[in-house]
């Protein structure tokens, strides 16, 4: 049966490439069932010799044990909500509110700070469920949208920013988010681990990696990708209102109302006041309020939903459920147990790629890989091979997770990352560079080194020298965001119209940033080890060379082709 | 111009003026339908969403219709491992007899214990949303009993799960009927 287990790694991991580098043109839920139906019949054929027909007929029952219904519902309802609140004017409400807070002592780049960071602050389940609702309302910014408040350049900025933002904040969620996956495990040994011991670490990562996210793209895609946004500048003539006059917003009654009931509901769903209840009831009662209150229609809440990322999300779990039903899973985790064995490796090397491995192979949805891979990270601890001490395992956690969380928004699987592409008319795989980079080079080591110093501390209160811990923490970050920040600065200094070179160039930084990620994820585990040390670094540059790999060098040729077809 | 002469044909580059507008500059691409310019062919796309649609709906019906409906409320957040010592019959991977429950996946299920549990209700007090585990884990152990006598589970579970001693004395009758 072991060698089940890596036939079936091999078609999934074979179709998922394919499909990624674009050799096959179709949409990836065909692709994913495809893969779910392969493994049923190779599962098949091996389960008949071995066990007989009893076993093979259970196999479609064990196949869907892999599909998590909790985001997906979850982002349904979200979704009903957000299409209640375009349909009542909600947008409107907001806007206006917003075209307030610009005229506060905050003004507008205060207003668009808060702005992008208002999906962690809001935490939900699904980060398609806030940017399905605001998208739009960014769009407006920009001289095609109406308000003309932002150039082109400053609109992909913000969209981008606030998409990588959303696509993160399911991570620390606490009504169902991917961390709580992770918070679980760690509660054999912290009693108190599904308060949520990884929230802090996964929200500060969050919003650092979210503002390394705003320069890259400001400074590097821009420049690797000139032509593949299509919005518009403003014609030659019309200024942008960034200083001058503006246009006063009116919004609808009903838009204010429908906007608070958003409001409410997402405040009762996450704080829970009325007693324990499922976030679906809440968003749903929502919902159901707009429509009687707001007088819109059952039709405009269900124009709300998005199919693709449904579709894709489930069809990923059921590829999920039938790799682990047929042992690709435990496949997969005794390819990375037997990188340990690589003396150049070792662990912090092998801990190195596996904190990074959802950045490699970014899915829709996070959950489908790291509902099998976190079990695996859980057995490298005191449970199973005793790598790593429980301290130690709950750092590689929340460097692994926030990693995870994050994979959604590169993926050109249905992730989350295209509804911004699709926003700023970009082609897809924009954003690639710029989300993975941050995931890579910032969140990753940052997450470790605030659950070493701070969070642990605070979940293990005997611990002393908690002032001097809050000091390391500041000084990480300013070093890690330091140096990335001066990477992605030299690097678009050296651009040139030469795309070949500037990919090698934008490859060199991605290594550079790997490999110090790698070492400061082995100083937050092994501390002052040299070994340790150099052995993360080497991790780090070979996990951040199958990354960099994968962000394209060009767009417009062979990701057109990859979705349309050849252009003629 | 007529239906046919709208649809793109095969390889060639999706026009926006044939998506449907939601805002201004914003066109909407996320009907399965718009996709159809993307596949190797139309009735191969189809199939596979059905399979996902149909996937959806049997995790969600089979629970409904075999009275376990809690399990559909899991977040499969793990908060319920934290029980450790304090179960008295050693099960670890408590979620994972939900999953099982929700999808009758009788072999997940006794592989992680389910027919040992004696419903005491100590995971409970861990789960963020309290659902209510002991009933489910009941409702599963029933399902488990009936498909054991009526041979469905597989003999290697059974044996596995006697060896390991994974089977509470309630279950142990018939888990050796159904094996000898």
């Amino acid at each position: 049966m072991e060698f089940l287990g890596y036939i079936t790694l091999a078609i999934f991991l074979g179709l998922m490439l394919l499909t990624l580098f674009g050799y096959i043109r179709t949409p990836v839920q065909t692709v994913l069932v495809l893969s779910t139906i392969l493994c049923l019949i190779v599962g098949g054929l091996f389960r008949f010799t071995a066990y007989g027909w009893n076993s093979v007929a259970l196999m479609p029952n064990e196949f869907l044990g892999g599909i998590i219904l909790h985001p997906i519902t979850a982002l349904l309802t979200g979704l009903f909500l957000a299409g209640g609140l375009k349909a009542s004017g909600g947008f409107e409400a907001l806007k206006a509110i917003l075209g307030y807070l610009r005229r506060s002592p905050i003004g507008l780049v205060g207003t668009l700070v808060i702005l992008i960071n208002l999906p962690v602050i809001s935490s939900l389940p699904c980060g398609r469920i806030l940017a399905a609702a605001l998208l739009p309302l960014l769009f407006t910014f920009g001289f095609e949208g109406g308000l003309g408040i932002l150039t082109k350049s400053q609109l992909i900025v913000l969209i981008g920013a606030f998409t990588r933002n959303s696509m993160g904040s399911c991570g620390p969620s606490p009504i169902g988010g991917v961390g709580q996956i992770a918070e679980g495990f760690l509660g054999s040994f912290f009693p108190t681990a599904s308060d949520g011991i990884l929230r802090a670490p996964q929200a500060f990562a969050l919003m650092l990696g979210t503002a390394v996210v705003a320069l890259f793209l400001k400074f590097i895609s821009q420049k690797l990708y000139p032509n593949d946004v299509a919005l518009r500048e403003a014609p030659a003539g019309i200024a942008t209102q960034g200083g001058g006059s503006e246009i006063r917003i009116k919004a609808p009654i009903q838009g204010f109302i429908a906007l608070a009931i958003f409001v409410m509901s997402l405040l009762i769903a996450i704080f829970q006041p009325l007693g324990k209840m499922p976030v679906q009831s809440v968003l749903v009662a929502g919902a159901l309020l707009m429509i009687v209150v707001c007088r819109i229609r059952l039709n405009d809440l269900l124009e709300g939903i998005i199919l693709l990322p449904v579709t894709a999300m489930a069809a990923g779990f059921l590829a999920a459920g039938a790799l682990a039903a047929t042992g690709g899973f435990v496949a997969l985790a005794s390819i990375l147990n037997s990188l340990v064995s690589i003396k150049a490796l070792g662990v912090a090397g092998m801990l190195a790629i596996f904190v990074q491995f959802q950045t490699i192979l970014p899915l829709s949805c996070a959950r489908i890989l790291t509902a099998a891979l976190v079990p695996t990270l859980y057995l490298f601890g005191p449970a199973q091979f005793n790598f790593l001490s429980w301290s130690q395992l709950a750092i590689v956690m929340a460097a692994y997770i926030i990693n995870a969380t994050t994979s959604c928004g590169p993926s050109p699987l249905g992730g989350g990352g295209m509804m911004g592409e699709g926003t700023m008319r970009a082609e897809t795989g924009f954003i690639k560079g710029a989300y993975t980079f941050a995931s890579m080079a910032v969140m990753a080591p940052m997450a470790a080194i605030f659950m070493k110093f701070l969070n642990l501390s605070v979940f293990q209160p005997s611990d002393p020298g908690f002032a001097r811990n809050i000091y390391m923490i500041a000084a990480f970050a300013l070093v890690i965001a330091g140096v990335n920040i001066t990477f992605i600065l030299l690097g678009s200094r050296i651009f040139n119209p030469n795309v070949s070179r500037n990919f090698f160039v934008q490859l060199l930084g991605f290594l550079f940033s790997g490999g110090i990620g790698g070492g400061i994820l082995a100083f937050a585990l092994f501390e002052l080890d040299t070994t340790k040390i150099c052995q993360g670094v080497l991790g780090g540059i070979i996990a951040a060379a199958l990354i960099g790999l994968m962000a394209p060098k060009t767009l417009s040729k062979r990701l057109t082709a990859t979705l349309s077809g050849p252009t003629p | 111009m007529s239906d046919t002469e709208k649809l793109p044909k095969i390889g060639e580059k999706r026009s926006d003026s044939n998506q449907p507008l939601i805002l201004p500059g914003i066109h909407r691409y996320q009907f399965f339908s718009n996709l159809k310019d993307r596949g190797w062919t139309l009735n191969l796309d189809r199939v596979a969403l059905f399979g996902v649609v149909s996937a959806l709906l049997a995790t969600i019906i089979k629970p409904l219709l075999r009275g376990n409906p809690a399990t559909i409320y899991c977040y499969e957040c793990r908060a319920c491992y934290a029980t450790q010592d304090r179960c008295p019959v050693g099960i670890s991977l408590q979620a994972e007899l939900v999953v099982a429950g929700r999808v009758l996946d009788y072999d997940r299920f006794i592989r992680n214990g389910g027919l040992k549990c004696i419903r005491c209700g100590n995971c409970q007090s861990y789960c963020v949303q309290y659902l209510p585990l002991p009933k489910m884990f009941e409702v599963m152990q029933q399902e488990t009993r009936r498909a054991i006598v009526a041979g469905i589970v597989p003999r290697e579970s059974l044996t596995r799960g006697l060896e390991k001693g994974l089977v509470g004395k309630e279950f142990i009758d018939d888990v050796v009927r159904s094996i000898a």
